[in-house]
């Protein structure tokens, strides 16, 4: 019997389902792109010897420029600022109602960089006053309680800056109390 | 002089592979670029400090921990969520007690022995990833969160931005 071969058809490939795949992966990754925020950060490390559970350590004497952050007005938030005092002297008053630098006009934010630049002269004098070494020098942050924790973070990080800029690194931050005391959540806890 | 009309039609093909070749290029791109590390941070508007150093990749091993926390006082770390804006003492010391225990599960799950110094401080840095406008007392609560004796990662990283004034911005 002879084998019966039909006429030699074309076959193609049905692309269809791919190309649906690949879009589908397309609008996947345009959906996932974010495109990078940050571009910068400000190292820092906490003493292992110091806050609520210090590890054991011999506290040396060390030469201090401390910064005190105020929050005043705060009923009022139009009218509320964070006060620089440093070495409980010299005061510096950031705006009022300062609502963020990308949200204020450019002479409140000329008003705010002068505070903060003359802040930052103010610690160069005390440097000069130790003798000019700021590796011997520890700046510290401290934001008395009550209401000193009410100060934005925004206004720490520029005192922060204003150290490392006059070229102290070796900047400590004093703490807030936690809400409660240990005994105080022992006692909620017992509750 | 009479038309000429054409009746041995022919199926119209469309060529599909400059198309293909395109989209698949488009795919390429986008995987190229996404950086699925972005992810982990949440929209917040950063302070800004002239003295901050370039964000680069890190190494893998201690891949730091971002905590981030929005001007109303959440903190967003992983998939968690914690209030510290409550007005009760008691529920504020609770999302802080709730933040160390993520920090400590999360911290043993990436391998408790490998990431820890000879004196069982932390090799992982965390960065705060903090709204200019939040409170400084809850940067400092996660601050103290970090710092406990179960967790002891001490090696900080505070979020900032260059600031728009400065020269090539």
């Amino acid at each position: 019997m002879d084998l019966q071969l039909g006429e030699p058809q074309e076959t193609e490939l049905n692309m269809t389902p791919m190309i649906d795949i690949v879009f589908q992966l397309i609008i996947f990754f345009l959906l996932s792109l974010k495109f990078k925020t940050i571009d910068r950060r400000i190292e820092s490390m906490m003493p292992k010897d110091r806050g609520p559970n210090p590890a054991p350590s011999i506290l040396e004497e060390e030469d201090k420029i401390k910064v005190k952050l105020f929050r005043r007005g705060i009923a009022d938030r139009e009218r509320a600022f964070t006060l620089l005092k440093i070495d409980n002297a010299a005061q510096y008053p950031l705006p009022k109602g300062w609502k963020g630098r990308l949200k204020e006009t450019p002479d409140r934010i000329e008003r705010y960089d002068a505070t903060v630049a003359a802040v930052k002269r103010a610690i160069e004098d005390r440097i000069a006053a130790y003798g000019g070494i700021t590796d011997q020098i520890v700046g510290e942050i401290v934001a008395p309680p009550p209401r000193g924790g009410s100060v934005p973070h925004g206004d720490a990080v520029a005192v922060l800056n204003a150290f490392m800029e006059a070229g102290i690194t070796n900047v400590k931050f004093e703490g807030t109390p936690t809400p409660l005391t240990s005994s105080e959540r022992a006692a909620r806890a017992a509750r | 002089m009479a038309a000429k009309v054409i009746t041995d039609t022919e199926d119209a093909k469309m060529n599909m592979t400059p198309m293909i070749d395109m989209t698949f290029l488009l795919v390429v791109f986008f995987m190229l670029t996404i950086d699925l590390s972005q992810k982990e941070f949440f929209p917040v508007d950063l302070p800004f400090a002239t003295t901050g150093v370039e964000d680069k990749e890190e190494d893998d091993e201690v891949r730091r921990f971002v905590i981030n926390l929005t001007g109303d006082g959440t903190v967003h770390f992983k998939s968690y969520e914690f209030n510290l804006a409550s007005e009760d003492p008691g529920e504020q010391d609770d999302a802080i007690q709730a933040l160390q225990d993520a920090l400590r599960q999360v911290h043993s799950e990436r391998g408790e022995i490998l990431l820890r110094e000879k004196d069982g401080a932390s090799k992982v840095p965390v960065m705060i990833h903090a709204d200019w406008g939040a409170k400084w007392k809850y940067v400092q609560w996660i601050m103290q969160a970090c710092a406990h004796p179960d967790i002891k990662i001490y090696k900080l990283q505070f979020a900032v931005k260059k600031p728009p004034t400065e020269k090539g911005s």
